[in-house]
């Protein structure tokens, strides 16, 4: 073996060894470069995957189009074209009417993102959204939208964030069952199936399929109270406790738009 | 040129880590694409051994970072556990090519299954020493099973793809051939 083989295997060794050692605010920072080096990556990555993703949508128009142009004559056929390029205009002002009213009527000040993309991690659950510290971004601020709490973020680069979705088993919630004095703790099961678990339930609770669940704001915790977590799909006794399974209130699966709670009104 | 291939390697990884994240969940399960064990084979098996140790580090610094996990600013684990599967990787690697007598495309494939399932397996262990409790049910053998044989079904893709970039002897990178990089 030759010596500069030799030194280059030291010197693997010894880096090796070096990152083995680090400590989390090492890491935590390694961390968020990483996730810096790769936003104009991830960033580029999601304007394509949204401009295929309206390709489709486009073509799923053109179809829905031709069928309605069998069953109408020539005139009728421009003009619902017409309209059908409007229509997808006017869904979006909506939509992002909705969006905006729910920043302008909530009690909490929110600042807007896009999901950039899901991690493939396939034991966690987290995405990645495209705000970060110089958006006023910081760890642990909760993530929601309009139909309920989705998590809280855990990584801050510049420009993009990590979120922790609820469904993940280290994102616990404490909450609170509506109309019960029922309170637990919220989170993902370790093999994640897109439900949540709700446990430390009184085992006498008796709740029923379609009770709404909602943050319990516990003092110095992280997530606000009142905010919408799921609802109830079945409930069944343990040994020591009770423990219900619910239904995320947000569509983890579909997320697009979110916003991050940076404090109360 | 070699190194050059080592370089386009490296450019890999971030790319890699993008595209999978970027991917969409498989239903019915919402199963995900891993292209970095794939592309770690690839790299464990055409590159020289020192360089295809430096391929390991660099992929499990990625690895590992991406997948760190912080609760109240402590690292759930740390970047230990990667670097250990990925040098001991890419060291079997490494050996079962010489026995194969260099790089082919059974091997790279057989290598991504196992890489992955392996992977997979690992993280899933560490989380269970950690946070205790270890939950063996079907989900968890689909979550682990479909994942690595997706990385065998894309495995011959990227080593036609990367083959086609680069072109690799044969013959392998082995002692007993030319070493690609003078080391």
């Amino acid at each position: 073996m030759k010596k500069l083989q030799i030194a280059a295997l030291i010197l693997l060794a010894v880096a090796g060894l070096f990152f083995c050692l680090l400590g989390s605010g090492a890491l935590s920072w390694m961390q968020s470069g990483l996730i810096g080096f790769l936003s104009p990556i991830s960033q580029s990555g999601h304007i394509v995957k949204s401009s295929l993703g309206s390709i489709g949508k486009d073509l799923l128009t053109l179809d829905q189009l031709e069928t309605e142009c069998g069953r109408l004559d020539a005139e009728n056929r421009r003009l619902r074209a017409e309209n059908n390029g409007l229509r997808d205009l006017l869904e979006e002002n909506n939509h992002l009417r909705q969006v905006l009213g729910y920043r302008e009527h909530s009690s909490f000040l929110l600042v807007p993102a896009t999901i950039l993309s899901h991690d493939s991690g396939v034991w966690w659950n987290t995405v990645k959204i495209n705000r970060g510290t110089k958006d006023g971004i910081a760890t642990d601020m909760p993530v929601i939208t309009d139909r309920g709490l989705i998590g809280k973020t855990t990584t801050v680069s510049e420009n993009i964030s990590e979120v922790l979705l609820i469904t993940d088993e280290n994102c616990k919630v404490a909450a609170k069952v509506e109309g019960t004095k029922e309170q637990g703790i919220c989170a993902g099961p370790r093999i994640g199936n897109g439900d949540l678990q709700l446990t430390f339930l009184s085992k006498l609770a008796d709740l029923q399929p379609g009770q709404k669940v909602y943050t319990a704001g516990v003092s110095g915790g992280v997530f606000p109270s009142g905010i919408a977590l799921g609802t109830v799909k079945k409930f069944h006794p343990r040994e020591l406790d009770g423990e219900a399974t619910l239904e995320p209130a947000a569509d983890l699966d579909n997320l697009e738009e979110v916003f991050i709670v940076t404090g109360g009104k | 040129m070699r190194i050059l291939f080592l370089i386009l390697l490296l450019c890999l990884l971030p790319v890699a880590v993008v595209i999978q994240d970027l991917l969409p969940a498989l239903p019915p399960s919402q199963e995900r694409i891993q292209l970095l064990p794939v592309l770690f084979c690839f790299g464990a098996l055409a590159l020289p051994f020192i360089p295809a140790l430096f391929f390991a580090l660099a992929t499990a610094l990625i690895q590992g970072l991406v997948l760190l996990q912080f609760q109240s600013g402590h690292a759930e684990g740390g970047l230990a556990p990667a670097i250990l599967f990925f040098f001991g990787w890419a060291i079997v690697l490494q050996m079962s090519g010489e026995v194969t007598h260099g790089l082919r495309w059974e091997l790279h494939a057989l290598g991504s299954f196992l890489v992955t399932i392996t992977m997979l397996g690992g993280e899933f262990l560490m989380i269970c020493a950690k946070r205790g409790g270890l939950p063996v049910d079907m989900t968890l053998l689909t979550r682990l099973a479909v994942p690595s044989g997706l990385s065998l079904l894309l495995a011959p893709l990227l080593y036609l793809l990367l083959r086609s970039l680069v072109p690799i002897s044969s013959e392998g990178t082995l002692t007993k051939n030319p070493a690609p990089f003078d080391l």
